[in-house]
């Protein structure tokens, strides 16, 4: 007897009885229904196979199915329990129509032995009521345009994804379809069966919109490629990831951006995806460099019996002048950047290092130190992320001009642009050719804040953060230590300067300054020569004795 | 040619090809080939004693070589390291303006030693310098082939975790083309009159009290056991090996505010500086024994 043919059930627990999830199509025509007690349905079937329902299981499955679905449109998210929605608006045309589309996602689940039923319709309320309550058979519906009303009247009225209550009031009326409800007068429904009848009827014939939140984020520009073999091998996927890169470079091209956010799916054979996710440091379109960033993060990703679509998604772009890239050949491809001389600066010379460190090591990785007006020593010489001080160069050049530039710009694109569910991120530096030459002069210039710490007493080459405690003896209150311990390593300190009094900035908020508020810095060198920067903190006199510590090494 | 001029060019054809940066002592860029540090090189260089795992003057002597490269190449230094603790004041004293480094923080010495890699190959870079603790022969022959192949020089500061791990690997060989250690030496005390010609008071105003105390009134000035401040820093500079030259050691101070160095006259004028370079190399013999 074949799998399909002994009735099965899943089983969940709700509050204490036993109640079925799920049927399969030989359990439905003994007459099971999904919510039936358990003990019910044994006594219509005894035979009835069962296995627990594992709810997390099947969501995580309908979330894996719904990615895969992205291979068709980047609009996919999970729909209730058992459905997926896909806004193919835009890309069914990629396909060959809508027809082709339904077709060949039907084929391939049919491959995968997932059962579906698949619907085309104009509202996302439609194809729900469609796919769920219509008699399909085993081919795709696709309602055309304008239908819904004609194409809905004679389904039950649950299909409207009514709240149960507010269907059993309808019925207890005699309203059992959706096309009795055209007729009624909608305050009259509103007011008797609440509001949602009468926005899901709305929603339903598309006179009240319903967006659709994707799963993840929208792209901004997209490019596919699917394979007739399921391909395997790292090279071969390193050779389409170029051949992908190519392609939406190309796009970028035509608009005048280059990409900062990418994102490389490889849509497996087993219907799992995997991804890789990489940022760049600036606006990049040279196809090489990204070819480059993902063959170097290839390792991460696992194909598994292979990978039968590789899709590539630029989630942030940024304006690129098209000065910057040689697409001027006469090969009529991009070619690679030429080497840009050396000292060009982060304008073009060291991004894409840094992209590569950052997307190995990470982006926080990479930092830079900048000054900033502080007496205290640790506040005084930051480390600065490198995209953050990037951005706060480009907030010095342009003012208050710095956000926006994403939005505005990218709303042309070729996929319906929506409410992103992510905001896009702050361009953290302008393009073009000039601006880019600031940057990179911005990033080589000293800063002069520099300069004010050099009227201060020196500053140690290395600075601990925190500083380490050290075990000191001194004489008198304002005595530099004579001998301390660090690191269980004795010194005798033969030459001392200071004190340099650091007071806590009071100004910050912080409250009433502890009286650990108070440092008192030592530059001391030990009986080898070595420097230290030692501080007491706390005063003489007080009930507790002063602590001391380590914060720093001189030259 | 002198023969051992050719002898060296067959040995090594691209050892001094981009040239090499002077420290600006002649004392020191007399025994370098080249008259200075080979750009497009691997060089290492080592603290001593407990500075081994703190990297103190290890960094403070890249620092100024750094300076001079990134001022001479207008480029970027990448700086690689485990522990992100240095500090931009003291950077910028020795020189090294902190507006042209970019700093690697890594989790392991692989990484720093792929992120080195990585930036020896990139356009733009001035110098790569990695703190790094394990560093087996061939790691440090792909840094050394990686600078020859681009030009641009690579600075590997070793930084222990721990006093045993130093002694584990201090005296392993490696493909570097020179191996300096730099250790403290007592510094002198300044003059008085020094610290006023510079008008700046050798102790200096808090922005919380009016009047610091004194570090050492006359009446406890000479007995209590320090005297009247920190001098000048004063390293002791070991050419341990170099490629086509001689080992050497060297007494310098430091310069404030620029990172060059002087030679400190007593050591430099020593009689017979090849007796104590055949002196270090006994003791690394020893080390290595």
């Amino acid at each position: 007897m074949p799998a399909e043919a002994v009735p099965f059930a899943t089983v969940i627990d709700a509050a204490g009885r036993r109640l079925l999830a799920a049927i399969n199509p030989a359990a439905a025509a003994a007459g099971l229904t999904p919510g039936m007690p358990l003990a019910d349905a044994f006594s219509l079937l005894p035979g009835l196979a069962t296995a627990a329902a594992e709810p997390a299981e099947d969501r995580a499955a309908l979330r894996r199915l719904a990615e895969w679905c992205g291979r068709y449109s980047p609009w996919t998210a999970p729909d209730g329990a058992d459905g997926v929605k896909i806004e193919t608006t835009g890309s069914a045309h990629l396909w060959g129509g809508e027809t082709e589309l339904a077709a060949d996602l039907m084929a391939r689940l049919g491959r995968r032995r997932v059962a579906c039923r698949i619907v085309i319709a104009d509202t996302t309320g439609a194809a729900w009521a469609l796919a769920r309550f219509a008699p399909l058979g085993e081919r795709a519906v696709i309602l055309p345009a304008g239908e819904a009303r004609t194409g809905l009247a004679r389904l039950p009225i649950e299909a409207l994804r009514l709240d149960p209550a507010a269907a059993q009031g309808l019925r207890r009326v005699g309203l059992k379809q959706v096309g009795d409800l055209y007729a009624m007068p909608r305050a009259a429904l509103a007011r008797r069966f609440g509001q949602g009848v009468v926005l899901r009827l709305d929603q339903v014939l598309g006179d009240l919109s319903e967006p659709l939140s994707p799963l993840g984020e929208a792209p901004i520009r997209r490019v596919r490629l699917s394979f007739v073999e399921p391909i395997a091998d790292p090279a071969d996927l390193a050779c389409a990831a170029e051949r992908l890169a190519l392609d939406l470079v190309l796009r970028l091209a035509r608009e005048g951006t280059g990409a900062r956010r990418l994102d490389l799916a490889f849509h497996r054979v087993d219907g799992r995806v995997e991804h890789i996710v990489l940022g760049t440091a600036r606006p990049s379109r040279d196809p090489h460099h990204l070819a480059s960033l993902f063959r170097e993060r290839l390792d991460t990703i696992d194909p598994g019996l292979g990978v039968e679509d590789m899709i590539l998604a630029a989630f942030a772009v940024e304006p690129l002048g098209p000065e910057q890239i040689g697409f001027t050949g006469s090969t009529g491809g991009p070619h690679p950047n030429p080497p840009p001389p050396v000292g060009e600066g982060l304008g073009g010379g060291i991004a894409p290092l840094l992209d590569r460190v950052g997307n190995k090591l990470g982006l926080e990785a990479l930092s830079r130190i900048e000054p900033r007006e502080s007496h205290i020593p640790e506040r005084a010489s930051v480390r600065v992320p490198i995209d953050n001080s990037l951005s706060a160069h480009r907030g010095e050049r342009e003012g208050t001009h710095r956000a926006g530039d994403g939005e505005g710009e990218v709303g042309e694109a070729e996929i319906p642009h929506r409410h992103p569910p992510h905001p896009v991120p702050l361009p953290p530096q302008a393009g073009g050719e000039g601006a880019s030459g600031k940057v990179s002069h911005h990033f080589f210039r000293t800063n002069e804040k520099w300069h004010g710490h050099f009227n201060k007493p020196p500053r140690p080459i290395r600075l601990f953060a925190p500083p380490e405690p050290v075990e000191a003896f001194w004489l008198l209150p304002d005595d530099p230590p004579f001998r301390f311990t660090w690191r269980r390593l004795a010194h005798r300190v033969t030459r001392a300067d200071g004190p340099e009094r650091v007071a806590e900035e009071w100004w910050r908020a912080g409250g009433s300054p502890a009286r650990d508020a108070i440092r008192d810095y030592y530059r001391v060198e030990d009986e080898d020569g070595r420097r230290f920067w030692l501080f007491r903190a706390g005063l003489a006199g007080h009930d507790d004795p002063p602590r001391w510590f380590i914060h720093g090494l001189f030259a | 040619m002198a023969l051992r001029e050719r002898i060296r060019r067959i040995e090594r054809p691209t050892a001094t090809a981009y040239g090499a940066t002077p420290f600006g002592l002649a004392a020191i860029d007399r025994v370098l080939p080249g008259g200075g540090l080979a750009r497009g090189a691997l060089h290492e260089i080592l603290g001593a004693g407990g500075d081994e795992e703190d990297g103190g003057l290890a960094a403070a002597f890249a620092a100024g070589i750094l300076a001079r490269l990134a001022m001479a190449a207008d480029g970027i230094v990448l700086w690689c390291l485990l522990r992100p603790d240095l500090y931009g004041s003291g950077l910028a004293a020795l020189g090294l303006d902190p507006a042209r480094l970019v700093l690697v923080r890594a989790r392991r010495d692989t990484e720093i030693l792929w992120a080195m890699e990585e930036g020896l190959r990139a356009p733009g870079i001035a110098a790569v310098v990695g703190e790094i603790g394990a560093l087996d022969p061939v790691a440090s022959r792909r840094l050394q082939l990686a600078a020859e192949h681009s030009g641009v020089t690579a600075l590997v500061l070793r930084r222990w975790r721990s006093g045993a791990a130093a002694q584990r690997e201090r005296n392993r060989p490696n493909a570097a083309a020179t191996r300096w250690r730099i250790a403290a030496l007592p510094s002198q005390p300044p003059p008085i009159a020094s610290s006023a010609r510079r008008g700046q008071p050798p102790l200096t105003l808090s922005p919380a009290r009016g009047e610091p105390p004194p570090i050492s009134s006359p009446a406890r000035g000479g007995g209590s056991g320090w005297g009247l401040g920190i001098g000048q820093p004063r390293w002791r500079v070991e050419l341990l090996r170099c490629r086509g030259g001689e080992p050497a050691c060297w007494a310098v101070e430091v310069i404030d505010a620029t990172g060059s160095l002087s030679l400190v006259a007593r050591l430099a004028d020593r009689p017979d500086a090849r007796l104590a370079a055949a002196k270090i190399r006994s003791t690394e013999f020893r080390h290595a024994g």
